[in-house]
């Protein structure tokens, strides 16, 4: 029987060939997807640059300055500082919630009574809302009539003010920040350790191997992938987190925990100033993609 | 994309549209501002005014007060539709949140109100949470949708009115009586010889005091900085400290100004130059930094908002604070008669003084129907009594006639708040008059609760101040 008589769907929707030197029409069924990535991300991203090498204001132009904005940032003592907790906060979070994560991960890979609840338990400050998980926190740490203080003065110590000193709400926003992002780390990591042959480690027990050399020959090496796009993937969730530090603290004590998102609202929004706000905004796309090109490079490497 | 200077109507500078940004914000300004009300759910450092604008503020309620002002208030609705002069078509009204929920509702009352005693003109009201300020009146200006008349904080006008978003108002402000507001009201909106908003209530810091904590301690009330010096050491003990300041709130700055004004200081000279490291101020803020030396500022300051401090002033481990009108509302009802408002005090060189605000009422540029809104303007500055009465707004009006209301005069924290501490309120511009955009950037910009927190954590007072003045010289709009 000829299949000829019956023409198949795309032979029918395919237009028909002209002068073109290329087919179109795969071109044609992409330009729907396309406009749309253009509407929302190349003309904001361009207008973001438009706006970054401008002075002005959102509701009025200014002159063109080139590149003076991203210079004069250099020259910012808040921008350098927030470079700084930026930094500070990302390297923190990223390892503090992929350590956490891996020890839990390995914990739920094992046969252990309720596994299914532990998941899903453990899951938890990753589905609830950034605005109820960190104002929550907040009331658990800020002042002394909070649970935290609360449990520290039943026991005999003076209260701690996490919120009240730079230092101390540093580590307060990493912490909140490690709370809310381990278990993307979590779930990432078991479900690679599930795809883990065992017969390795059975292997590896016949060859003498004691747990922590089957963790560190076998298991690490299979995890170090997934590992390198969880860190580049944290790192820009961090450096661009918004809510945490200005749900806690609003960037403060004394700007300690501002971070470039924080400033370039500040600048955007509170200063007026778009130019130096967008100058902020791009200066940390550009170092966020130096640093995932660099590490994907680095993970090829090895 | 060049910005060319054109004028007006009415000769004022108007900037040339810049179409593509507009365009911009006029595509995603929907979009933009449903994401940021839905992100900021957290209230932000209240702006000028914002923080005694979110109180559930209530004096006593007398039945018969309340009705009687509201009867009045009726009565002034039913005022001929002349009071329009004529003009008609439709007024979109944006209202902060000024009050408790109570507030809303009788503030739409009010409007309705309106268009029943002025048939022509459709009034309609909207109501904008805190949280989502000033960025949807930012980019509803930028889309072309703004409203044609909003209250706002008490620099929102002057912050707008240089990209040519508010309207002049001289001709309204020309149709009222100079004593129908409070002393240095009007005054306060004048900006290059033209008032660009009208002022509607007051929002002032004050000090209250813990009345049961001062006697346990043998402290009596101070009437000068000596004086609340050595009290403040007295009160504190174990886990009860004299004084705190909530530093994660624009209300710490605000309260530690209101002792610069106190003690003559502030930022810019007479004629509007910076004057950052100047004495009083300088001596103002060293006193602030040698009572956290002395221990007495709760070391919870710098971290507190505002709702952490006034708990803390409820719970009894604060003696003082200095706050908004409203602060006596914020603790349990057994605190509250224990909650006084401590008489100004008279600073070191013999000044008295303290912080106040005056929130705005402007027109915007975009209306279609200038006439009409002035109309609606005039009349909700006039008749806008039951936002108190029966809102609770936390504001002190700025209307004369308002202000004399039972309402007010019969709450004795409210009558001694008017009587006492209005008069001698200043600006944030002080020691120059009038309003000018850079205010705007220092209310909002953040580096004035960066020089709290900064104070509040025990740092040099120089230092901190010169950091201050450094951002301020920094500033567009004072560059201009």
């Amino acid at each position: 029987m000829s299949t000829r008589a019956i023409p198949s769907h795309s032979q029918e929707l395919r237009p028909p060939r002209r002068s073109l030197p290329f087919d179109a029409f795969p071109f044609i069924l992409l330009l729907p997807s396309a406009l749309l990535i253009a509407l929302i991300n190349i003309y904001p991203f361009a207008t973001g640059f438009y706006y970054s090498l401008q002075s002005g204001t959102l509701l009025q132009s200014g002159d063109f300055v080139g590149l003076a904005n991203f210079i004069q940032l250099f020259r910012m003592a808040d921008f350098r500082h927030a470079l700084w907790f930026s930094a500070i906060f990302a390297i923190f979070s990223v390892f503090g919630s992929w350590a956490i994560g891996l020890l839990l991960a390995l914990f739920l890979n094992m046969d252990i009574p309720a596994r299914g609840f532990f998941r899903v338990a453990l899951l938890l400050p990753w589905i609830i809302p950034s605005i109820v998980s960190v104002v929550s926190w907040r009331w658990l740490i800020s002042d002394q009539s909070g649970l935290v203080n609360v449990m520290l003065q039943a026991i005999g110590l003076k209260p701690i003010y996490f919120l009240s000193t730079g230092s101390l709400a540093t580590f307060s926003v990493i912490v909140v920040k490690i709370w809310r992002s381990f278990p993307f780390m979590m779930l990432s990591i078991l479900a690679a350790l599930q795809t883990l042959n065992r017969e390795s480690y059975e292997a590896a027990a016949i060859d003498g191997a004691g747990r922590w050399q089957s963790f560190r020959y076998i298991t690490m090496p299979h995890l170090l992938p997934i590992s390198f796009v969880l860190w580049i993937l944290m790192t820009i969730w961090s450096v661009n987190d918004f809510e945490t530090p200005w749900l806690l603290t609003q960037g403060g004590p004394s700007n300690a925990t501002e971070n470039l998102s924080v400033l370039a609202y500040r600048y955007t929004f509170n200063l007026n100033d778009v130019g130096i706000g967008a100058a902020i905004s791009f200066f940390t796309m550009l170092l966020l993609m130096i640093f995932a090109i660099t590490l994907l490079s680095r993970q090829r490497e090895t | 994309m060049s910005t060319h200077d054109e004028k007006t109507d009415d000769g004022s500078a108007k900037p040339e549209r810049t179409v593509s940004r507009r365009d911009f914000l006029r595509v995603t300004g929907g979009v933009a501002g449903a994401a940021l009300l839905a992100a900021c759910g957290a209230t932000p450092a209240s702006p000028s005014g914002a923080a005694s604008g979110q109180t559930a503020a209530s004096a006593s309620t007398d039945a018969g007060t309340t009705g009687g002002a509201t009867a009045a208030a009726v009565q002034a609705t039913q005022a001929p539709a002349a009071a329009a002069g004529g003009a008609a078509g439709d007024v979109q009204f944006w209202d902060m949140v000024w009050g408790p929920p109570a507030y809303i509702d009788t503030a739409k009352k009010v409007v309705q109100q309106f268009t029943q005693a002025n048939p022509n003109i459709k009034a309609s009201y909207q109501s904008n949470p805190w949280s989502s300020w000033p960025q949807v009146f930012t980019t509803a200006v930028g889309s072309g949708t703004a409203p044609d008349v909003s209250t706002g904080g008490g620099y929102q006008a002057i912050q707008f009115y240089p990209q040519g978003a508010i309207l002049e108002i001289d001709d309204v402000v020309a149709s009222f009586k100079p004593d129908d507001f409070l002393p240095n009201q009007i005054e306060g909106m004048k900006f290059n010889g033209h008032y660009v908003a009208l002022p509607w209530g007051i929002d002032i810091r004050i000090p209250f005091y813990r009345k049961d904590l001062f006697d346990k301690a043998g402290v009596k009330p101070p009437t000068n900085w000596d004086e609340m010096r050595a009290g403040l050491k007295k009160l504190t003990s174990g886990n009860q400290y004299g004084i705190a300041f909530p530093g994660n709130d624009n209300a710490a700055w605000q309260g530690m100004w209101g002792l610069v004004i106190n003690n003559g200081g502030g930022l810019f000279t007479a004629d509007r130059k910076l004057d950052v490291m100047n004495d009083r101020t300088v001596e103002a803020l060293t006193f602030i930094s040698n009572l956290v030396k002395d221990g007495v500022v709760h070391p919870g300051s710098a971290g507190f908002s505002g709702d952490d401090m006034t708990k803390a002033f409820s719970s009894g481990s604060v003696g003082m604070v200095i706050f908004v009108p409203g602060t006596e509302e914020r603790v349990t009802p057994n605190v509250k008669q224990n909650v006084e408002l401590l008489a100004p005090m008279t600073g070191p060189h013999g000044d008295k003084g303290t912080l106040l605000f005056s929130n705005n009422l402007m027109v915007y540029k975009q209306t279609k129907n200038p006439d009409a809104t002035k109309s609606f303007l005039k009349w909700w500055s006039a008749n806008s009594l039951p936002i108190w009465t029966e809102g609770k707004c936390g504001n002190l009006p700025a209307r004369t006639s308002i202000a004399k209301d039972p309402y007010f005069q019969n709450n004795i924290y409210l009558k001694r708040i008017l009587d006492e501490w209005v008069p001698i309120g200043k600006l944030t511009g002080t020691r120059s008059s009038g309003t000018f955009p850079a205010l705007a950037d220092i209310d909002m910009g953040g580096m004035m609760k960066t020089l709290a927190t900064d104070i509040l954590q025990g740092q040099d007072v120089k230092a901190s101040l010169q950091k201050l003045e450094t951002t301020l010289k920094g500033l567009k709009t004072l560059q201009s």
